[in-house]
């Protein structure tokens, strides 16, 4: 809990139900899981620990009178940079406890570089037309493995949730995902904690495991995760995905294994990664089975042996040295390479990682696609940038820039009502979404946040079709670095775009040393 | 009357060709493969079947074995018997670095020595050495019996959360949160049982026994 208090908690008493009839309403109560709200002996609502307050607004949401309101805390210590609220929060948790902060969600604040400060160049003479997006179609298919394996991943659009763990977000999330991509034709990904039992067919479209109904149509994918914790691993299970993924590291966290507090460590999930109830699961940072870089060639093929060679092998890079991971992973042998940018999303990880460890996600993505096509493998081995993606301009522009597709993570956590308190590690969700207590959790329907993601998917793939077209492109593998410049000298500095008004990348690339 | 097992020589095979070959002997039949030293990940994700490898095998011997009987006649590489689920794998000779890692269930058997790092992270396999271990050995186990009839290398179960580590000689030194605990007579019955049903000569070793002091070790945060 905080010491400090990061928002301001305000209760209308004239609008308020209790305080005109105390005992008659305490939905405010009844629904934060942090406990800023109490009963008094008279059933009268009382603010008892307004410190406590994480931001998420569910009760201001769910206040029949509208009279709650949750503002944040930090104007009136902005102006005391670098001794900001968080700061001083961050100096008291470690004077008080002796521990390193630990934060979900992913970065937050902060210069770090993102698409913002990049844009899209239309069409007009100088250049192909435009296409008509009402009238005419747009290609946006991505096929992972057509050449190395017997059943290659169709994806309808170039969209993947990423890993996002069984045990990181409860079992009703991980079955919202696993029907909104088929009901979109995308892939879901178990990440590190196993599988649960219905992600498989669901994620296939099919409403039971004997699989003769097909109820979402077209139908989507799951990748299973062969991790560094190895939590769930069996032959069952990395047969049970339509693909696997070897995970190396993630945005948020890179050169860190996962982490799972023993509060979020249930029953079922301790089964599952057969440690005890309540235990932390700490994945480790590296596999203990890999310690020359053959080795993990060697483990991309045992893995495309257990699967029959029918199934793609995907790679997950977090942010670090993105040509030589890139063309590392790529020698590997795997169909398709995730990489995660410092803004990528996390369940739990140390707070100094999250802000500060990595390379942002618009500095990754264009050595990573040179690092393909150097070794002529661009579009052959499939590119998805991931870390910080939030609709389908940040998508265009990761694709113009060089990747195959994108992930949504974070922005898929957000399509199913998550308001950003960035407490995921604590537990409480009170969307149901990163929480395993049973009362947050049945606020969570599958089948509905299903839709809300599905709806998501679909006018985010709208939005690339729109800026595809109107850049003159009929297919999303016809996008290039041309269709995007630079708004100012940093952003052309760290990507080789063209600097708008310059209309030439910055020096340096041009004479071929921007790696 | 048992009969011969089909044989296939592996020489210049890639692991598809061997494997799939091995697959179609394994309907019907056990198997021996000669050979088979150059083959890193042979025998993955079996679920039953009898194999014995005739020699040294390569690295990944038998990873994600779900019920295989796997054996080595020599030595095997590195990462023998990972992440098995089910099943057996017995070496007759030495294990390399990182044997019986990340396994689930099953008994791995390594009647010689093993490498560093020797059933890292078990979670409920028995995993039996017949000589010496090096260090790092059973690091995070979460469940499951290590036994060790020759002498262990430093940081012995580092980070035990669960299970039993038997030691017939000595360690340089233990991991964080060990304890040594007092020998039981159902531990006795267990060693005396599994050793002479792998016919692990002991030397009428007295076993120590190692043992986590909480199975919630991590620091607070």
């Amino acid at each position: 809990m905080s010491t400090v208090g990061a928002f301001c908690v305000t209760l209308n008493e004239n609008h308020c139900i209790n305080s005109r009839m105390p005992g008659k309403c305490a939905t405010c109560v009844e629904i934060c899981p942090y406990g800023v709200y109490g009963l008094n002996e008279e059933h009268e609502v009382r603010i008892q620990n307004y410190n406590a307050c994480v931001g998420c607004r569910l009760c201001a949401e769910f206040c029949p009178e509208n009279a709650i309101r949750i503002n944040p805390a930090e104007s009136e210590l902005v102006s005391r940079y670098p001794w900001t609220l968080g700061t001083i929060e961050e100096i008291h948790h470690k004077a008080l406890t002796g521990s390193y902060g630990l934060r979900g969600f992913g970065t937050m604040g902060g210069p770090t570089p993102h698409f913002d400060t990049i844009v899209v160049v239309p069409s007009q003479l100088a250049s192909p037309a435009p296409r008509d997006k009402y009238r005419e179609e747009c290609s946006m298919e991505v096929v992972i493995g057509e050449e190395t394996c017997e059943k290659p991943i169709r994806l309808r659009y170039p969209f993947i949730f990423p890993a996002m763990s069984y045990g990181a977000l409860s079992r009703e999330a991980k079955l919202a995902l696993a029907i909104a991509v088929a009901k979109t034709g995308i892939m879901t990904n178990t990440g590190e904690g196993g599988v649960v039992e219905e992600e498989p067919y669901y994620a296939n479209g099919y409403e039971r495991s004997d699989r003769k109904r097909k109820i979402w149509e077209p139908g989507g994918y799951l990748v299973v995760q062969w991790s560094t914790g190895r939590w769930g691993v069996s032959a069952d299970y990395l047969n049970a995905g339509d693909a696997v993924e070897v995970k190396i590291g993630q945005g948020a966290k890179p050169g860190m294994g996962g982490h799972l507090l023993g509060d979020k460590v249930t029953e079922d999930i301790a089964a599952i990664r057969g440690i005890p109830v309540g235990s932390d699961a700490l994945s480790p940072c590296r596999y203990y089975d890999v310690v020359e870089p053959e080795d993990i060639k060697k483990q991309v093929e045992f893995l495309r042996d257990i699967t029959n060679y029918e199934k793609p092998i995907l790679m997950k890079l977090g942010p670090s040295r993105p040509y030589e991971d890139v063309k590392a992973a790529a020698l590997a042998g795997v169909d398709a390479i995730s990489i995660d940018g410092l803004v990528g999303g996390t369940g739990c990880s140390p707070e100094v990682v999250t802000q500060g460890v990595g390379i942002p996600t618009i500095a990754l993505i264009g050595p990573a696609a040179r690092a393909l096509k150097d070794l002529g493998l661009h579009r052959k081995v499939k590119l998805f940038a991931l870390g910080g993606m939030r609709n389908g301009l940040d998508a265009y522009k990761a694709m113009a820039m060089g990747a195959d597709g994108v992930g949504f993570g974070t922005a898929a956590e957000i399509a199913m009502g998550c308001r950003g308190c960035m407490a995921c590690h604590q537990g409480n969700c009170p969307y149901g979404i990163t929480s395993q207590h049973p009362k947050m959790r049945e606020r969570l329907d599958p089948e509905e946040i299903g839709q809300r993601l599905a709806n998501f998917i679909n006018a985010s793939a709208e939005e690339v079709k729109i800026l595809t077209m109107l850049s003159g492109h009929s297919d999303i593998k016809e996008l290039s670095e041309e269709d995007l410049r630079a708004l100012d000298v940093n952003t052309a500095a760290i990507t080789g775009l063209k600097l708008v008004g310059y209309e030439r990348p910055l020096p340096w690339w041009e004479n071929g040393h921007g790696n | 009357m048992a009969h011969a097992p089909s044989v296939l020589d592996a020489e210049g095979d890639s692991l598809r060709a061997a494997s799939t070959a091995l697959k179609a002997m394994l309907v019907e039949d056990s198997a021996l493969v000669k050979n088979a030293a150059h083959l890193h990940g042979l025998c993955g994700g079996l679920k039953s079947g009898e194999i014995t490898i005739q020699g040294d095998s390569g690295d990944y011997l038998g990873v994600v074995n779900s019920g295989a009987v796997i054996k080595v006649t020599g030595n095997a590489g590195k990462y023998a018997a990972d992440n098995m689920t089910a099943g057996t794998v017995i070496v007759e000779g030495d294990a390399d670095y990182g044997a019986a890692q990340y396994c689930y269930g099953g008994t791995v058997v390594i009647k010689g020595s093993a490498g560093d790092f020797t059933a890292t992270m078990n979670k409920g396999a028995t995993i039996i050495i017949g000589g010496d271990v090096g260090d790092e050995v059973a690091t995070y186990m979460v469940a499951g019996d290590v036994i060790v009839v020759g002498n262990a290398g430093g940081n012995l179960g580092n980070y035990l959360i669960r299970g039993n580590i038997y030691v017939g000689g000595e360690w340089a030194s233990l991991g964080h949160n060990c304890a040594v605990s007092a020998l039981t007579a159902e531990d006795v019955q267990k060693l005396e049982a599994l050793l002479a049903q792998y016919d692990i000569p002991t030397d009428g070793r007295e076993f120590q026994k190692i043992t986590p002091l909480s199975d919630k070790p991590f620091y607070s945060h």
